[in-house]
């Protein structure tokens, strides 16, 4: 998850524990972040793209490298291109949408405002993407769970 | 000359040449006559003077006969006597002797024969006196009487004097009757001739008399002849003038259609606003009426067309170049041109130069030839100023527009950054609001009061509230950025569509629909159901209270315009607040009363605007609202069925 709210952090956090996905989620605070991780550099240098993320749930409105500019050279970068990328904003504005679908994003959902709503949603796609859904990486998904969930405060 | 002659007929010119012929006789007849009596008198007159010379040579011959005789008379008286007294005569007459010879030979100069004798006589003479002389000189010296024969002496030469001039004397006498004689003829023939002259021109005088008098006859039977021809020929005109009257009446009468459509055609020309000028192929002018006097300032003048420039003072379109001589449309129409042209003309009475609109045409007969040509001038000064002001104003207002523009440009970019910031920014607050309270009341549920729980489910409820009105306003935000695609729809189906749509605010209510016929019209399939959502929810809405509701909808004419309604039984309001009703965020109810966000009806007449059409409402407290609305586009009258049709489709 590239989020650099907290509360909007802690609420998808709540929503997902609930449905006890919550352990299974990174959070990076910024789109550099984002990038280091998903391309194993910097901090992230002992990570390896045999273990790519099994979705991305990306905001749009970011520190350093905006959202769009992420999911730009996700895409753009063959060993990156297959990872599911989910944008998750509060903007509706039709430009960053199509946008967003010219980049290659697999979805894009706009934050509810109302808590319930957004819990649902929230629910809904972290049970599609990382229960239904089959990614490229079957062996994605242990190679999760050896890490802790990593929550930064 | 030439008259007379061309009038002059055999006769006349016969009578002519007697006339003349008589005339000349006559004349020279007169001239010989008084030749002849002038000659005559003077012929007398000779004749008169040679009898008196030749009486005057007689006398003269006597006298000196006789003086010799008195001298040799006294020499032999003083001879004898002695007696000197008596030498007195002697002298005298010896004086008288050498005068009388000097006389005659000067008076017979001209004749030969007498001179002749003269000469005889002359020696005889000084014979005798050289005797006397010899006589008296012997006495004197004697002393007395000598005696002798000196008397037969003096005898003989008397004789020898007195033979010589009876010699001289008979010759005179011969010649006195002979001019004596000649005188008397030359008398008689001049009376002969003199008669005969009278008798001669007395017969010429009658010849005349005749003549005249047979002319005068001659002329009086032509001048009668004249007068029958001339009576003749009179009857004659008057036959052929009353045969050519009713022609002549015809040409009268059309001369006068003619002048009259002349003088109707002036007072057209005159009349007429534009000016009208007319010229030959030469250019000389035919037609100038008051108009162009008017406009021109000036009347035509007969000038050749090299020199119309200076002198009406013509300039191109700029005012300044002075249009050449061949660009000047009546020119270029004589030359078989037809142009329309815009001239300016320096005026002498006004300030400004006029500017002109001239068309210019050739003038042709109907053969086709170029007679002329004639050209229309039309004062557009105004007009050209009024141009000139709005371009002037134009200039202005695409300055002021372009401004305008770019501010607008500037004001959109932010209101667009202020829009993306809302929908990001303004959203997320709201949201974790909205996240954390419902968080904090499921995880606390127990040990929170049940005040507290209230009181946060009303956070809950704001929160929500303030999404709604964000997502709203954005919405309406970007209806401004929207294009108008416009397609002809069917209104009816459309809110047919809507009223399905809204069928759950109706539920549990007894509303009562009116739907009345709706047009076909063009319009933005997308939008255009937001307007009647819109209306027809607050009609549902403010009716609320009412049961049955009865809301109806369709269209009215208002002011011979065709206008669309919906109209509600509601609890309506009151008109004074009216125009608060279509601004954003304007609400004539409490929430509590009526929910609602005060957008809907901004949203409605946004969309209505864009349409190029109008909204109003009209209502009454406690009596209902109708709300009314134009559309800019052309209503499209299609027929019950297609119409139908065509909202199934929809």
């Amino acid at each position: 998850m590239v989020e650099d709210s907290q509360n909007d952090i802690d609420l998808a956090l709540y929503a997902l524990r609930e449905e006890g996905l919550a352990n299974s989620i990174f959070v990076v605070r910024d789109g550099k972040e984002a990038l280091d991780f998903l391309f194993c550099r910097g901090p992230f240098a002992e990570r390896s793209f045999n273990h790519p993320p099994k979705l991305v749930l990306l905001d749009l409105k970011l520190p350093k490298v905006d959202g769009l500019q992420v999911l730009k050279q996700l895409k753009n970068d063959s060993r990156t291109k297959t990872i599911p990328v989910v944008i998750m904003t509060s903007s509706n504005e039709e430009r960053d949408l199509v946008e967003g679908y010219n980049l290659g994003v697999n979805s894009y959902i706009q934050k509810p405002v109302d808590f319930d709503q957004f819990r649902s949603t929230v629910k809904t796609l972290g049970l599609y993407w990382l229960v239904v859904n089959q990614s490229p990486m079957t062996d994605s998904a242990p190679t999760m769970r050896e890490r802790p969930i990593k929550l930064q405060h | 000359m030439a008259e007379r002659k061309r009038f002059d007929g055999p006769i006349e010119a016969t009578l002519r040449r007697g006339v003349t012929g008589g005339l000349v006789v006559a004349v020279l007849l007169t001239v010989f006559l008084s030749f002849w009596s002038w000659h005559g008198a003077r012929r007398a007159e000779q004749d008169a003077y040679w009898v008196s010379h030749t009486y005057e040579v007689m006398a003269t011959i006597q006298g000196t006969s006789r003086d010799v005789l008195e001298a040799e008379t006294s020499a032999r008286a003083f001879a004898l006597s002695g007696q000197e007294p008596l030498l007195v005569h002697y002298q005298t007459a010896r004086g008288n002797i050498y005068q009388d010879e000097d006389a005659l030979r000067h008076l017979t100069a001209d004749n030969l024969s007498q001179q002749r004798r003269l000469d005889v006589l002359e020696p005889r003479v000084r014979t005798a006196l050289e005797f006397a002389e010899s006589i008296i000189a012997k006495r004197r010296k004697l002393g007395g009487y000598p005696g002798g024969s000196d008397a037969l002496e003096i005898e003989r030469l008397v004789v020898a004097v007195r033979a010589t001039t009876q010699d001289m004397h008979a010759e005179e006498t011969r010649l006195l009757s002979q001019r004596s004689q000649r005188a008397a003829a030359g008398q008689r023939s001049t009376r002969i001739i003199a008669v005969a002259g009278l008798f001669l021109e007395i017969g010429l005088w009658s010849l005349a008399f005749l003549v005249v008098i047979r002319e005068i006859a001659v002329s009086a039977c032509a001048r009668s002849q004249l007068n029958n021809l001339n009576t003749e020929l009179e009857q004659r005109v008057k036959e052929r003038t009353a045969s050519l009257a009713p022609r002549a009446e015809e040409l009268a009468s059309s001369q006068v259609a003619l002048e009259t459509q002349t003088l109707m055609l002036q007072s057209v020309l005159d009349g007429m606003g534009e000016g009208l000028i007319a010229a030959d192929r030469e250019g000389h002018f035919l037609i100038w009426n008051d108009s162009a006097k008017k406009l021109m300032g000036r009347d035509a003048s007969d000038l050749p067309t090299e020199q119309w420039t200076p002198h009406y003072k013509v300039f191109l379109p700029d005012g300044i170049t002075p249009c050449p001589p061949d660009r000047l449309p009546l020119v270029r129409a004589l030359h078989g041109e037809s142009v329309q042209v815009e001239l300016m003309v320096e005026h002498p009475d006004r300030a400004n130069r006029v500017c002109l609109e001239v068309t210019a045409r050739p003038l042709k007969d109907n053969q086709g030839n170029l007679r002329g040509g004639v050209a229309v001038l039309r004062d557009i000064t105004e007009r050209k100023n009024a141009e000139r002001e709005i371009q002037a104003l134009n200039q202005t207002l695409e300055t002021r527009v372009i401004e305008r523009t770019a501010e607008l440009k500037v004001a959109n970019k932010e209101l667009e950054a202020f829009t993306y910031s809302v929908s990001h920014d303004l959203r997320a607050p709201i949201r974790h609001i909205s996240g954390f309270a419902k968080i904090l009341v499921e995880k606390f549920r127990s040990s929170l009061p049940a005040e507290a729980h209230e009181h946060l489910q009303l956070i809950v409820q704001a929160a929500h509230r303030m999404g709604q009105m964000v997502d709203e306003m954005l919405k309406l935000a970007r209806l401004g950025r929207q294009g108008l695609t416009v397609k002809v729809t069917g209104l009816s189906s459309l809110v047919e569509d809507v009223i399905t749509l809204l069928a759950p605010e109706t539920e549990g209510r007894q509303v009562e629909w009116k739907i009345g016929q709706l047009p076909f019209v063009e319009c933005d399939p997308i939008l255009m159901p937001q307007v009647f959502q819109n209306l027809i929810s607050n009609a549902l809405k403010y009716s609320r209270p009412r049961s049955p509701a009865v809301i109806e909808i369709g269209q009215t004419e208002k002011e011979g315009e065709k206008v669309i309604f919906v109209k509600d039984n509601g609890v309506g309001f009151d008109m004074k607040y009216s125009d608060k009703l279509f601004g954003v965020f304007q609400r004539l109810h409490m929430a509590e009363e009526f929910e609602g966000n005060g957008i809907g009806l901004a949203t409605v007449e946004r969309i209505i605007k864009k349409h190029g059409g109008r909204v109003w409402v009209e209502a009454e407290l406690d009596r209902g609202a109708t709300f009314y609305f134009t559309l800019g586009g052309g209503e499209h009258s299609v027929p019950e069925k297609a119409a139908a049709a065509a909202g199934g489709s929809l």
